[in-house]
This record gives C-alpha cells, structure tokens and sequence, in this order.
C-alpha cells in the first residue's frame, strides 16, 4: 500500500554522484574535509519539474545552495527516430523529422530535405526558396518567442506577462502556417524539389501587416523587463560561455554568438537564396545568460528584415519540381550527405546514408541542443541552484532535438 | 576579437592535397564533397595520432568535433568523425573502420572534449566501445536496457518491453 | 418508550453507507465543485506539451474553464494530463507520479503518442499507450491536437467528473459478512 513512499533504489547517474562525493571527499575537497558536519545533498531535478524545458533529469550534487556538480540525465523522450528512419521512405519520413525539434518544425524539415535534395541531385525551385526562407524565418521568430517567453517564466514561475504577450504574437504567425500549410506545428509542409502549396491570395498582405507591427512588440517586450533590476542582476554576468567553450564543445546558435563567436551557418556555410538577402549575424560580448537573451531578441528584429526582403523578392513560377507532384518514391544513389542549417538553436543537420533503395540506410542528427547540453556540468557548477534555472532557460533546450 | 572565422581561406583541392600529403600513411581515399567537406577513411590504429594532429595542425586545425556518427556496415561497424577547421571555414568528414567482432577503438575525447556524449550515444546505440573514455555508458536509453538498436540485427526483444 | 415510537427507524451511521437523499446531494454539490475547479498536472512530455501551454495563454484561454492553475506537483493535483510520447525510460517515473496523485483522480491521453504511440508505435522504446501504465478517463485524438481538441475533452472530462459518486456501490460479498447490524 505504501509502495509510491518508498524511495527508490538509486540508478546509475545517482550513483556516480555518491561515488564523485566520495572521491572528492577522499582528495580533501568535500564540504566536511575540515570536520564540519557534512553538507552535500544529491538532489534530483526531473524528469518532471516546471523549470525544466521537457523532460530533461539533472542530478545535482548541492552544498547547502552552491551546485556543487550536475549530471544530466537525458533519454527520456527517445523515441527511435534514427531506426524510424530505416523502416519509412524518404518521404514518409518527413512528418517524423518536424517532431525533432517541435518548436521549430520548419526548420528541422528543411534540413532533412535538403540533404535528400543533394544526395539525389534534386534542386528545388526558386519560388520554393523564398518560401522556405520567408517560413523559416517565421519559425525562428516564434520558436524564440517560446525560447524567451518560457526563460522568463521561469524566472519568476509564470509571473511574468512577458509569456503571455509572447504567446499572443506567436499564435498569429501559427495563423499565418495554419493558411499556408494545414497545420498550427507540424507542418509537413516541405517536399524535395519545393514545398506543397503555393501561398494563398491575401496571404503575403497579412504577412507583411504582422511585419510592421513587430518593432513594436519587440518594443513592448523589452520594456517589460529590461529595465527590471532584478531581472539583470539575476542574470548579468551569470553562466558565462567563453570562446574556447565554443570551440571546445561544438556551440552553435546563439549562445556561440552572445559570446562574440560570429557562427552563423546562413553566412559561414550559406544555403538556399541566403547569399541574396542582407541581414547582420547578431553577436554580443559577455556571453552571459543576459546577452543570450538579447541575441535571440535582435534575432527576431533581423528575421523580420529577412522576410520583408523575400517578399519583396519572391519571383513567380511553380512551387514543386516536376508536372503535379513532386516525387512520392525517390531512390537516391549509394552515397552519403552531410548538410547542416542554421536552426533557431545552432547547426541542426542529418548526416545520411544510402544505399540506393528506398529507404535510408543511416540517418544521424546533429542536433544542436544535444551538443549545447554537454556544458551545463561546467555551465552550472559553483552557482546558486537558483541561477541553474535561469542559465539552463537561457541555453533553451527542447528535448525532443537531444533525445531524439 | 578572438575567435574568427575563415582567417586562412584555401580552395577544397589545395586542403585536400594538403591532407593527403600530410597523412599520405595513414588516409585513404581522400576526395573533396562541394561545397566544402573533405572526406577520407583511416585505420582505427592510426585514429588516436591522426586526430591530435588533424587539431594542431598550424594551416587547417580542425579544432572542433560536430558529431560522431556509429554505422553498422553488416559486415564491420565504421565510426565517423565529423570536425570542423576555423581557420579555413571547411569541414572534415573522416570514416573509420571498426571490425564487427571486436568494436574497440579509441577515444578522442582527450582531443576534442565534446566526443564525451557523442560517443556513448554511438555505444548505446551501436556498441562500439571507446577504449578509454573516461565514463562510458548508457545515454539514450535506459541502464539495463539489453542491445544495441541500430544494429542491423536488432531483434525486439521482450526484456526491453515490460509494459506491453 | 411507548409502542408507536418503537416501529420508527432513527437514522443510523451505517444507513450513510447506502446511497441515499442525503449523499445524492452532497456528491452532486461536491461533484459540480470539483469538476469546474480540477487541478492539471503538468506532464507535457513532448510536442503536445507545447501546444497545452498555448492552451493556456491569451488565446485559448483555460482559465475560463477554472483549470488554469497547473500545479508542477502531483500531490496538489487532481487532473493528469499526459501530452507527449511515454517510453520505457519514462513508464516507471510515471506510474510514481500518478501513485503520487490523491484520490479522486482522473487522466487524461493527450494526443496519438499517448493513446496509442502515434507514429512512433513501432518504435523499440515506445510504449504503446499511456493506458498500458495508468487508467485513462478521456482520450484525445491528434497530432498534435488543437487547443479546441483539449478543450473539448477538459468538458467531457467534467461531465465525467459529475457522475463521480463518493459513497461507492457496497459489493454484495461484504454485505454477506457484515457482522452485525441492521443494513
């Protein structure tokens, strides 16, 4: 009857935190080296916790407040993807890829598709370009709405009306999709060789009168907190990334710009009709969670410029390769293709293999939140458990990217 | 200030000339993927050596890893580093061949630290054991779970299933 | 006691163990509160995670069914609401949660991943269901589904929830066994 009273037996992150204890312990190094009563505590946070973005487990080995050492546990949301990949076809594997990183799902299907585009030597038509562009971009200006709005709630849990307004701007670009693709998150919307619907009359015009009040939202959402004291104290100078981290630990997106690394695959490595629009890389100094936060803000205004620019350029002509349909079944040549795209969060790619039938033989992910995570053990040691909140909201995790 | 990108640009058939010659013994099948990757096999003997120098080398280091891919090849396992050179803005695509009875090869995290979750993602899912990283086990799926998935003859089995 | 008061039958405290007017009423009133007052629990676990936050915010407002206060702690919780894919890492975690939850409790399947698996179902880490864990009261379709789609099964849920009676039906066999009285 008392069987959910129990504590469980620890696991294996648990019992590498007991064994670090120990050893620290034994070099001299632990809370009760001279004596004192001993202090540290292994506390789980998750896989169920308000303050973590999905479900992600982080074992952490507390000194009264101090974060002594964390061990993330990841791998509870591991949903097969990579062996999916080997049992769908190419193209029915689309809708699987958006549900990567579900807050970003254009993104993640871009890259996908791009990949197969150039193992199969398919190009996609220049009308479908812009459109990717002109939806990527959306997708990134509200995947950072999430990525900060969610920060800031949890700073203070959903005490702030920065989410709430967030969330508000947000729906009208998932208006936007919804008329365009179907669907308010997962889109599967691209197809290789273009996308599958052209956009619909009065579209572009709703478009563009969502544009122009942007620099006004981004407006109202800086004064809601850039001002607040306790909103720069908590986070000015906290969870510092410093260059040689970047290197170290393979950081994309922006957390590798708010440290002044100017890492931006649409300009390093560029791809689609990219190299035609003019738009700044966004960097800052400090590298601090505060400065990861206004990268993502000057992002937003950057995207806006973006779109502005494709509709301004979008040309006419079909929007799939091929009379009807772009192809169902595609078998492409034994080979093996790498491509990496600038996703809201860093370089998300798919590194795939074939063999020339017609499903894949391999398909990898780079995922970028999966390589971000990698520092939080660096990241989080020797600060409050409080501050692990913020800097953890600031990497901006989505679960469904690390574990796939 | 500091970290720049694409300081030492060079054309995809110079790098690759250049890494050929530099690692004549030990690369195999250099050849150059546009836009901008060079891809080569290498012995899993020399990996260890290769990769310390492929990070110091003063023209194209290649001083990041961006992920480590474990393929099953039926008939061996191959290991597959992807690294990325700032200096030159290009990307190194390096396959490495593990024999299937016994999947060991050395780790690389003493080189790049961010192989650590790479290659026990690689373990958990294909297990090819890194011989001497310093805490390799299961990431992905749960500790006493039995087998390694993206095997190619990976059965379901019913251990792994208690809440059918 | 004169004769005439001897045939009357005083209400007695086992008589409450029987449906009658006065339960009927109090499961009604009690029934009515609880269901236009429920507690979620916040277990978004994926996708649909996101879209039940959007279901709480500006637009599709939750609040105006009184389920806006989703309380990160199963222990003040009355509502589970799955939202998202449960493997075979995750079922444990989630049975301990929902042992964690006070009774009455009810949960709900947000979304194909946790009716059925969705499209991971053949998946070597998936299970095939919530329900193969937990109990589930509603089923919600979708991938992901609508906030409209949540909320059409938050009222079916609180239909349900009126139906709730917290005197419950005596098996026959205990009846058998009962030792003394007059039931």
């Amino acid at each position: 009857m008392f069987d959910e009273f129990e504590t469980p037996e620890p696991d294996e992150a648990v019992k590498l935190a007991l064994r670090r204890i120990d050893e620290a312990t034994a070099r001299g190094e632990g809370s009760d080296a001279d004596g004192l009563a001993f202090n540290e505590v292994v506390v789980n946070m998750g896989p169920q916790h308000p303050s973590t973005h999905g479900v992600l487990r982080l074992v952490v080995t507390l000194d009264g407040e101090l974060v002594k050492d964390v061990i993330p546990v990841i791998g509870y949301l591991h949903r097969c993807k990579e062996k999916l990949a080997e049992r769908r076809t190419y193209f029915q594997y689309i809708p699987i890829v958006d549900r990567t990183e579900y807050v970003a799902g254009i993104n993640c299907e871009w890259a996908y598709v791009m990949t197969v585009e150039k193992l199969a030597g398919i190009r996609p038509t220049r009308r479908a370009e812009f459109i990717r562009v002109i939806t990527g971009e959306l997708m990134r200006i509200a995947s950072h709405l999430v990525a900060v709005g969610t920060f800031t709630a949890d700073l203070s849990p959903l005490g702030t009306a920065m989410v709430f307004y967030m969330f508000r701007d947000r729906e009208v670009i998932l208006d936007l999709l919804e008329e365009l693709t179907g669907a308010r998150m997962m889109f599967n919307y691209f197809r290789f060789g273009g996308v599958r619907y052209d956009l619909p009359d009065g579209w572009v015009e709703k478009c563009r009168a969502f544009l122009k009040k942007m620099p006004k939202l981004m407006r109202e959402y800086e004064s809601l907190v850039d001002d607040n004291a306790i909103f720069l104290q908590r986070t000015q100078g906290k969870g510092v990334i410093t260059q040689q981290d970047v290197v170290d630990y393979g950081i994309t997106g922006p957390n590798a710009r708010a440290s002044a690394v100017a890492l931006d695959l649409r300009r390093t490595r560029p791809y689609s009709v990219y190299p035609e629009l003019d738009f700044e890389v966004c960097t800052l100094e400090h590298g601090d969670v505060f400065d990861r936060y206004k990268v993502r803000m000057n992002e937003m205004r950057e995207s806006v410029k973006i779109i502005e620019q494709a509709l301004d350029m979008l040309p006419r002509g079909p929007v799939q390769v091929g009379s009807l349909r772009a192809p169902y079944v595609i078998t492409p040549p034994p080979g093996s293709c790498y491509v990496g795209q600038e996703n809201p969060r860093g370089e998300y790619g798919t590194y795939i293999e074939s063999d020339g039938s017609r499903y894949p033989y391999r398909l990898k992910y780079r995922d970028p939140c999966f390589c971000n995570l990698q520092i939080f053990p660096k990241l989080l040691s020797g600060n409050k458990i409080a501050d692990a909140v913020a800097i953890s909201g600031s990497i901006d995790l989505v679960l469904g990217g690390i574990d796939r | 200030m500091g970290l720049e990108i694409g300081t030492h640009p060079m054309s995809m058939d110079d790098i690759a000339s250049l890494l050929a010659e530099r690692f004549a013994a030990e690369f195999h099948h250099v050849r150059v993927q546009e836009p901008d990757t060079v891809v080569a096999r290498c012995a899993r003997e020399d990996l260890a050596a290769v990769a310390r120098s492929l990070k110091e080398h003063p023209e194209v280091g290649y001083e990041t890893l961006n992920w480590i891919a474990g393929v099953d090849h039926v008939k061996h396992f191959e290991s597959v580093y992807h690294v990325y050179s700032w200096k030159t803005n290009t990307y190194l695509e390096l396959h490495v061949e593990v024999p299937r009875a016994t999947p060991e090869i050395d780790t690389v995290t003493g080189v790049w630290p961010a192989a650590d979750w790479h290659e026990r993602e690689s373990f958990d899912m294909v297990g090819i054991v890194y011989t001497g990283h310093p805490d390799l086990r299961r990431i992905l799926l749960k500790d006493d779970f039995v087998g390694h998935p993206l095997r190619k003859d990976y059965v379901d089995l019913a251990e792994n299933h208690p809440h059918v | 006691m004169p004769e005439r008061l001897k045939a009357v039958r005083y209400p007695k405290l086992e008589h409450f163990n029987e449906p009658n007017v006065i339960t009927t009423t109090a499961d009604f009133i009690f029934s009515w509160a609880r269901s236009h007052s429920v507690f979620p629990f916040t277990y978004g676990l994926a996708c649909c995670a996101i879209e039940m936050l959007s279901s709480g915010f500006a637009r599709f407002d939750v609040a105006r069914y009184g389920m806006e206060v989703f309380r990160p702690t199963p222990r003040q919780c009355d509502l589970m609401i799955v939202a998202g894919t449960v493997n075979e890492k995750m079922a444990p975690v989630l049975k301990r949660l929902y042992d964690q939850m006070a009774e009455p409790k009810w949960v709900i399947s947000m979304g194909a991943c946790a009716t059925s698996g969705g499209p991971f179902y053949d998946g070597y880490n998936v299970v095939n269901g919530v329900d193969k864990i937990v109990p589930v009261d509603v089923y919600i379709p979708g991938c992901p589904p609508r906030p409209e789609a949540l909320f059409q099964g938050l009222l079916e849920l609180q239909v349900k929830i009126q139906q709730h009676k917290f005197v419950a039906e005596k098996p026959a066999i205990a009846e058998a066994a009962a030792p003394d009285g007059e039931a």
